[in-house]
């Protein structure tokens, strides 16, 4: 009974990530760009990586599209050894990478059809175009990819990286550099290929992202995993307060004595004062602020989110995550 | 052997499709054929007309500045666009896809080789025997794969796509002087004269000039086809193990 459950519980596993370390270089410039990172994901969740530029996402992702070969540990999917069968791993993903670069002098439909044979499928006319639509390409198809625009090409990206009707997508920075009108649209297109029962692997800089799209969330700062479970749960496990977030110009000091104030700091150019009793400790702001002959704008009173996980568990502050 | 065809026909269109690379292959060396005509017009080198004189030069020029500066730019720029990284995360195997890119690049040479002969003949009234073309032929293909293998170390050893150029020029030029071609080659001093029967661009260009001006094979055919084999097999070896799929950083 019990070895069934364990079977069970391996089988739901994909993609099984094993002490990965990863570096660059060698010598005096060697990058550690990945140290003793484990992960488990699932069959059929969305799960999200999340970090900031330079914590060693696409690294993670380069070991498991066998394009990295790790300096300690390994990668398994679906049980099997990326490093030593990597064609055969290959051929279950479907990716598309940080940097979107396409054969630029092809046209749409000419690149479906290119990548998908990269993967042995071989699509006629009719099975691309059908895969064109579900992106909103299908007027598009006589196009050169190098004259699409940003949007369009991302959702080309995405069309190519399930070309090969892969059951694991591993997508890097998806929406990174779209405005948010076409970062809808990816989140769309993302929700779809997951109720298809896909497998998704995401990775973003966005808290907001994050949130908004995947079941699971691993935070990776400086080549480490420092956490991973659903955003609730991440969220809850700080046992945080609602934060109150404002412009206003004072010393700390005064604002830890108010009634209920937990923490309080900067990030950039906003004040926020995490805090259980939020209208008592507005009051006592806003006394303060008629005592100097001032006024507060922009008041905004927020439930804790993965920012504030992200914060709590790496130490760094939102200005600098933002910066980075 | 499908996906060999489908990569085959993706990498054709890229080609014929990058304005750049179609000038210098198609219209480039048309121009140079033009323009020796118009400034030489139609004199005499000795027994034979200039312009039959002049187009197994161009010919040769072709084949050395297309192996050294055309072939290699193109994986140079994937490579450096991310695109063979991209490539490199599929399970394509390495041979197909280098294979299709290198066949492409020689199928596109010899169109250009024999575009600037039917050019010459039809426009300048080139003498041409069907048995010179013959034998012309397979000297041209020999010349090809040679300097399309040494572009391939080019671009195996340029961190970018300007640094292939500017390697391929250097290659190119130093190379060019010595097929006897530009220049006597009883001009040059004596150990550059030593060295050119051991150098590719020589042995290519001793072996297309016979047939294209008399008709007959080179007449130390084997020695050369030697020299270039050597080049070929050398290079193809070295440029399979500078091979990147990514840059280096
Ligand atoms: N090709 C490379 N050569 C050297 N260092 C690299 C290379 N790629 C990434 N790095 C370094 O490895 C670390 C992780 O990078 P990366 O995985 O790209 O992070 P992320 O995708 O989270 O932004 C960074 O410090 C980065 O500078
Ligand atoms: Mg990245």
């Amino acid at each position: 009974m019990k070895s069934m459950k364990g079977k069970d519980q391996m089988e739901e596993m994909v993609i099984r990530i094993e002490g990965l370390s990863a570096v660059y270089g060698r010598g005096a410039r060697q990058v550690r760009a990945l140290q003793e990172a484990s992960l488990a994901i699932r069959r059929g969740e969305i799960f999200g990586l999340l970090g900031p530029n330079g914590a060693g996402k696409t690294t993670l992702l380069s070991c498991v599209e066998g394009i990295h070969t790790p300096a300690a540990g390994g990668v398994w999917i679906d049980g099997i050894d990326v490093r030593r069968y990597p064609r055969v791993a290959q051929r279950k993903l479907g990716i598309q990478l940080q940097q979107t670069a396409l054969l630029d002098d092809l046209t749409v439909a000419e690149l479906v059809e290119v990548y998908a044979a990269l993967y042995e499928v071989y699509l006629d006319r009719a099975a691309a175009l059908a895969l064109l639509a579900r992106f909103e390409l299908q007027d598009k198809t006589r196009s050169l990819a190098r004259r699409l625009s940003g949007g369009q090409k991302q959702r080309l990206a995405l069309a190519l990286a399930v070309a090969n009707d892969p059951e694991i997508i591993l997508l890097d920075e998806p929406t990174a550099a779209l405005d948010p009108r076409a970062r809808r649209a990816v989140w769309e297109i993302i929700r779809r290929l997951h109720q298809e029962g896909r497998t998704l692997v995401i990775t973003t800089h966005s808290m907001e992202e994050a949130e908004a799209l995947c079941g699971r969330v691993a935070i990776i700062d400086a080549g480490r995993i420092v956490a991973c479970d659903t955003p609730a749960r991440l969220i809850a496990a700080l046992d945080a307060a609602p934060v109150l977030r404002t412009q206003f110009d004072i010393p700390l000091e005064q604002v830890e004595s108010l009634p209920g104030v937990r923490m309080v700091r900067y990030s950039g150019e906003y004040l926020e004062i995490e805090t259980t009793r939020p209208q008592e400790t507005l009051a006592g702001l806003q006394q303060a602020a008629v005592q100097q002959g001032r006024s507060i704008a922009d008041i905004m009173l927020r439930q804790p989110n993965l920012e504030d996980v992200f914060l709590r568990l790496t130490g760094k502050t939102l200005a600098a995550w933002k910066e980075s | 052997m499908k996906q060999f065809l489908k990569l085959t026909k993706a990498m054709f269109l890229m080609h014929v499709r990058n304005r750049t690379t179609l000038f210098w292959n198609m219209v480039f060396p048309i121009f140079l054929l033009v323009i020796y005509r118009v400034a030489f017009g139609d004199g005499q080198v000795g027994a034979v007309s200039y312009m039959d004189w002049v187009v197994p030069g161009v010919v040769v020029f072709n084949i050395l500045a297309f192996g050294l500066l055309g072939s290699g730019t193109m994986m140079v720029e994937m490579r450096e666009k991310g695109v063979l990284r991209r490539l490199h995360a599929s399970p394509v195997a390495a041979l197909p896809l280098v294979g299709s890119y290198l066949l492409v690049n020689v199928l596109i040479a010899l169109v250009q080789c024999v575009l600037v002969l039917g050019f010459a003949v039809v426009v300048f009234g080139m003498h041409l025997t069907a048995a010179g073309v013959l034998r012309a032929l397979p000297m041209i293909i020999v010349g090809i794969v040679t300097f399309v293998a040494l572009g391939q170390v080019v671009s195996g050893v340029a961190p970018s796509t300007g640094m292939a150029i500017a390697v391929g020029q250097i290659l190119n030029f130093s190379q060019m002087f010595i097929t006897d071609m530009i220049m006597p080659i009883d001009a040059m001093p004596a150990w550059i004269q030593d060295a050119a029967p051991y150098l590719p661009a020589y042995a290519v260009a001793q072996l297309v000039r016979p047939p294209l001006l008399e008709g007959t094979f080179a007449p130390n055919l084997g020695s050369h086809l030697l020299v270039t084999a050597v080049y070929a097999l050398g290079a193809a070896l070295l440029a399979a193990g500078l091979f990147r799929w990514s840059p280096k950083r």
